[in-house]
């Protein structure tokens, strides 16, 4: 029995590469993930108005079932899945409302014990960043990597625990250990315009182009991030862009754990490349 | 709905008292909407303190992102995000909305991730 | 008393009856005087036309039963929801791609399920509807498709959601995305079509058109069935 895993939705069809990626990087790091038996949407937005248990049900659920599955921790990797999780498992542990509500429509006993953890955490924590470093090949060395966290992981601050809510360090940390180059990127954690996408076209394209171009500025040879949202908005776009603006050079948008894959030499086929619509296959001539 | 009922209902829903604003600034100046906002956070916050219920009406309110710069930033420590949904939240539950599932182009649904339909339409669909 | 003799008291939209001790919602209904034009179809528990809601004395709880498989209890308050609004995406199904994208363009509010699990407590099949839900909002055609397939089209799960889903109507594309495009194709059966289509069964075939009523009929009584 490995650690338990909650995939996502997104990470069945969409972003089954962040998926495949991340089974296999850790797999080969000696962290076996188990998905957990049976899983619905973990519900992507914590509901933020104060009396609206019913959008933290799901999370919930999810939460104390997977208290009886192993060893105290749940994994998450999608950016959305990992925010609600650990705001939903912070309320039931510190709101005592929100964890009699939630205990008596789901009728679970469950009080928050469990460790909700990104792979960033898992790969500092319990393989340890110096021994990651012992085991990639030099095949990333000088790469110039944008780490893009979004507004996902690192706020709020007091609930995440992920580090400065707008200067968090651990993704670089992890870029570091692969043996590529962190650059300097002050929008790591701007927004790139999130579910937006559905609603106002100019107001997701506006925060892209600032994004990527903050990336460029800084040579950046690809942006890695571990939100399919993130890493659709800002891939997708791309096209338009460039043919809008002849000048515009596109930028691949990886997921961190692709990006480990390729240091680890795992097979380019479990990385889940070819899903990309800006193609990082250049990326693996470049070491 | 009254001035007051606005006032109280947005306390409540989000926990936060409008009235600790200094109107600084600082969330309008890091808001992720800012491009597309007639009225932007401060505002926003501004159009409570006084009380004005025409920012329930107001289309900024759905362009926010939940992205919690604003919150982040707050030097007075005001969780703006927790009262921009609040304002969404009365409307939600009267049934007014903006983002149906029929309008999405079905181009976008071939591609998009779920997840951002998901939060798409928890933010702002009833 | 025998149990035969024995009258309960239910109440059917509120008003009081009585009806006999042993009969299903159905008939105790019609002994009540309604008498059923929709809301009724197999009496068998197949068709699903009668899906029916109740509480009982004892629990704040909402059952649910169908009328013509569920026997009246003393007490029991009910109402018969053989029908619920639904809306129902049209779609050439020799067009559509077993993918989740073809499950979100014709049914995009899947992606408003709440987890609430109203729909898996109500569903009398005792479907996982929720689970089927979850499944097909990850794109997992073959997942919703097996989950469902026991689902009779009662709509009670819809009555019931606060996403607005109907979920037998997604639960019906998966299953006919799954038999359409995902499903093996059954080797035996092509290889039979085969042979009728190459015409192996002609002789006989026209043979049988030939015979009188008479011998048609005693080499049926003939035939060989298995004991
Ligand atoms: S949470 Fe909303 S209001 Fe605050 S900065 Fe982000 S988009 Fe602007
Ligand atoms: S940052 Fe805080 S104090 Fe400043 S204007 Fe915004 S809400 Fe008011
Ligand atoms: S899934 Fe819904 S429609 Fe199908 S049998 Fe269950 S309640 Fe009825
Ligand atoms: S009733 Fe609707 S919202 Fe609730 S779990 Fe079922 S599909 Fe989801
Ligand atoms: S009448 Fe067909 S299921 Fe009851």
């Amino acid at each position: 029995m490995g650690i338990p895993y909650f995939p996502g939705c997104t990470l069945h069809v969409k972003a089954k590469g962040l998926d495949d990626s991340t089974r296999a990087t850790l797999a080969a790091l000696g962290l076996e993930l188990t998905e957990l038996p049976e899983w619905t949407c973990c519900g992507t937005a914590f509901p933020l108005a104060q009396d609206n248990y019913m959008g933290m049900v799901a999370s919930a659920r999810i939460l104390a079932k997977a208290a009886k599955e192993g060893d105290g921790r749940l994994v998450t990797v999608c950016s959305f899945c990992y925010n609600v999780l650990k705001r939903v498992n912070f309320a039931l542990k510190n709101n005592d409302e929100a964890r009699t509500k939630l205990n008596a429509y789901l009728e679970e006993n469950y009080n928050g014990e469990l460790r909700v953890l990104h792979p960033l955490e898992l790969l500092r924590d319990d393989l340890g960043f110096d021994s990651l470093k012992t085991r990639v090949d030099r095949k990333l060395k000088g790469m110039k990597v944008a780490c893009y966290y979004g507004c996902m992981l690192s706020r709020p601050a007091k609930e995440m625990e992920f580090g400065e809510p707008e200067n968090p360090a651990l993704m670089e940390e992890f870029v570091k250990a692969v043996g590529a180059e962190p650059v300097d990127f002050p929008y790591k954690t701007k927004c790139c315009g999130s579910y937006q996408v559905l609603n106002n076209y100019d107001l997701v394209a506006g925060r892209v182009k600032d994004i990527l171009k903050a990336a460029r500025v800084r040579d950046s040879e690809v942006i890695i991030t571990s939100c399919p949202l993130c890493q659709f908005n800002l891939d997708w776009l791309q096209d338009r862009f460039a043919d809008e603006d002849k000048s515009f050079s596109k930028i691949p948008v990886l997921y961190f754990t692709q990006l480990l894959g390729i240091a680890l030499e795992i097979s380019v086929a479990k990385l889940g490349l070819d899903n990309h619509y800006v193609d990082p296959k250049p990326l693996l001539q470049a070491g | 709905m009254t001035s007051e009922e606005m006032t109280r209902k947005v306390k409540e829903l989000s926990g936060q008292n409008p009235y600790l604003c200094m109107q600084c600034g600082l969330c309008s100046a890091s808001c992720t909407g800012i491009g597309v906002m007639d009225l932007l956070p401060r505002q926003v916050m501004r159009f409570l303190q006084l009380g004005k219920e025409e920012i329930l009406k107001n289309r900024s309110i759905w362009m926010c992102t939940t992205c919690l710069i604003c919150t982040a930033r707050c030097p007075r420590g005001i969780d703006i995000a927790r009262v921009m949904e609040a304002l969404r939240t009365i409307n939600l539950r009267k049934g007014n909305d903006i983002l149906a599932p029929e309008d999405v182009p079905a181009e976008l649904l071939a591609e998009i991730p779920q997840m951002a339909l998901t939060s798409g339409f928890r933010k702002l669909s009833a | 008393m025998a149990a035969e003799n024995k009258m309960v008291s239910i109440y059917i939209m509120g008003k009081q009856y009585e009806v006999p001790y042993g009969v299903t919602i159905m008939k105790a209904m019609e002994y009540a005087g309604y008498r059923f034009i929709r809301g009724c179809g197999c009496r068998g528990g197949f068709c699903g036309a009668c899906g029916t809601v109740y509480r009982k004395p004892d629990s704040f709880r909402l059952k649910v039963g169908l009328a013509c498989a569920t026997m009246v209890e003393d007490g029991m308050h009910l109402t018969q929801i053989p029908f619920y609004p639904a809306n129902r995406a049209s779609y050439k199904l020799e067009e559509l791609s077993p993918s989740l994208g073809t499950l979100l363009q014709h049914y995009p509010e899947v992606t408003r399920c709440l987890g609430c699990n109203q729909c898996t407590r109500i569903c009398p099949q005792e479907l996982s509807v929720m689970d089927y839900i979850a499944a097909a909002q990850r794109g997992d055609i073959e997942k919703t498709a097996h989950q469902s397939f026991d689902c009779i089209m009662c709509g009670l799960c819809a009555s019931r959601c606060p996403a607005e889903i109907v979920q037998y109507n997604v639960g019906i594309l998966a299953r006919r995305l799954y038999g359409r495009h995902i499903a093996p194709r059954a080797a035996h059966l092509a290889e039979r079509v085969g042979e009728i289509k190459a015409g192996k069964f002609n002789d006989e075939l026209s043979r049988l058109m030939q015979m009188s009523k008479e011998e048609l009929q005693r080499r049926y009584e003939a035939r060989d069935i298995e004991q």
